[in-house]
């Protein structure tokens, strides 16, 4: 026995890759609509077997759309549709969304109020309440202009009920990005994910994200 | 089978997402943080001697499609000053940020009037005082309180939501009697990344 099979029945680790994309189609009336792709796989992972530790394996793969609708020039509301591809595990998911994105001096400061709803087959709805808070901060002067890179750090707790159990999962993220052009962004992640606090099984998963944004 | 496609999926968006990097950009108007010792002699000298107070201003260089200038930014007094430089070193103007309540009434009016004709919303969010005139009036303005040849505006920030539903970021220079002298939209990077 080795010493990370021992520890691996009470911490839970995987990490992978992470890439996501999405496209956002402005309208009318400062509407938006927004799709979204988020893509898992698993590279490796301390509870399979020894010899399957590291390995290639589909996660899961979810597909999501919003419509935005903006209440005043930094603020806006969102109402979502998701799905997700999971071996086993496939799901639906209601999302309703409340942001504030604030232009300061030299940053942008953005808080996302979420809750969301999950319907997966042969489990009680989950319900979850998530605030995330992000800051981005141009690398090269105040303002962030075509050509240059900025860092993005943001953090999200997320309470979740399920089947009169609950739960707390906490996301950190810490981006390095790239404004291509005033409608293209790509950012490359670090995403750190701890959940199972209160029940048994503390886990942790570090994604390596690559993400594209195109807003037209 | 939907594992192989996902798998493929995957990939694609990873070398798909390192190739657009490599996009066209659009046009170039960019804002850099330099060092001091990048800055012309004629201005960090005409700095020093207009704001004796000073500690240490942070300079940029502003590049434009036609050449680029010199920006040093402070903070004096609790307020914020931006002074802009030619290529050279000269001075161009020194502009401050002040509140709506510190605009001059004229200056309110024509404000107003043209966000209720053209916006059926707007929100202000920054106002600057500007101050040009030839170096050495500028420099007895700020060091002696001076008004001779010194001109005064106004720059405005201003998101409006204009009579199609568009909403957007326009930057509006005033005269010191409320006429709108021009104007120019800002172009505003995406949030999505921040939000979704």
């Amino acid at each position: 026995m080795s010493v990370g099979n021992s520890f691996s029945q009470d911490r839970q680790f995987f990490s992978g890759f992470f890439p996501e994309a999405a496209i956002t189609k402005k309208l009318k009336n400062d509407q938006k609509i927004i799709f979204k792709i988020e893509h898992q796989d698993i590279f490796y992972n301390n509870s399979a077997d020894e010899s399957k530790e590291w390995q290639f394996t589909h996660y899961r793969t979810d597909l999501m759309s919003f419509f935005d609708v903006k209440l005043k020039p930094s603020k806006s509301i969102a109402f979502g549709v998701f799905h997700r591809i999971q071996e086993g595990a496939n799901s639906n998911r209601v999302i309703q969304q409340f942001a504030s994105v604030n232009r300061l001096r030299g940053m942008k400061l953005a808080h996302r109020l979420r809750t969301d709803q999950t319907f997966t087959k042969g489990e009680s709805m989950e319900v979850r309440f998530r605030y995330r808070i992000a800051t981005e901060i141009p690398l090269s002067g105040s303002t962030l202009d075509p050509g240059e890179h900025y860092l993005v750090l943001s953090n999200e707790p997320i309470f979740s009920f399920q089947g009169g159990e609950f739960e707390i999962e906490n996301r950190l993220v810490f981006s390095l990005g790239k404004l291509i052009n005033s409608s293209q962004k790509l950012e490359w992640s670090i995403d750190y994910r701890t959940d199972k606090f209160i029940q048994e099984g503390f886990r942790t998963r570090l994604w390596a994200k690559v993400g594209y944004f195109y807003s037209f | 089978m939907i594992k192989i496609v996902l798998r493929l999926i995957s990939l694609l968006l990873f070398f798909g997402m390192i190739n657009l990097s490599a996009f066209a950009q659009d046009k170039i108007e960019r804002e850099l943080r330099i060092k001091e010792t990048e800055v012309p002699k004629e201005a960090k000298d005409w700095l020093n001697d207009a704001f004796e107070t000073i500690k240490k201003p942070k300079w940029y260089q502003e590049l434009f499609e036609s050449g680029y200038s010199y920006e040093a930014k402070f903070k004096l007094k609790g307020k914020f000053y931006s002074v802009e430089f030619d290529s050279l070193g000269n001075i161009q103007d020194v502009e401050i940020e002040i509140s709506v309540e510190e605009l001059p009434n004229e200056v309110q009016t024509g404000l107003n009037k043209l966000l209720s004709a053209d916006y059926k919303n707007s929100d202000i969010k920054r106002i600057q005082i500007q101050y040009s005139g030839e170096p050495d009036d500028l420099e007895d303005f700020f060091d002696e309180n001076s008004l001779e040849g010194i001109l005064t505006r106004y720059e405005i920030e201003f998101i409006g939501l204009d009579e199609a539903g568009d909403s957007k970021l326009w930057e509006g220079l005033f005269s010191d009697k409320g006429e709108l002298i021009r104007k120019r939209k800002i172009v505003l990077t995406p949030s999505e990344n921040l939000i979704f």
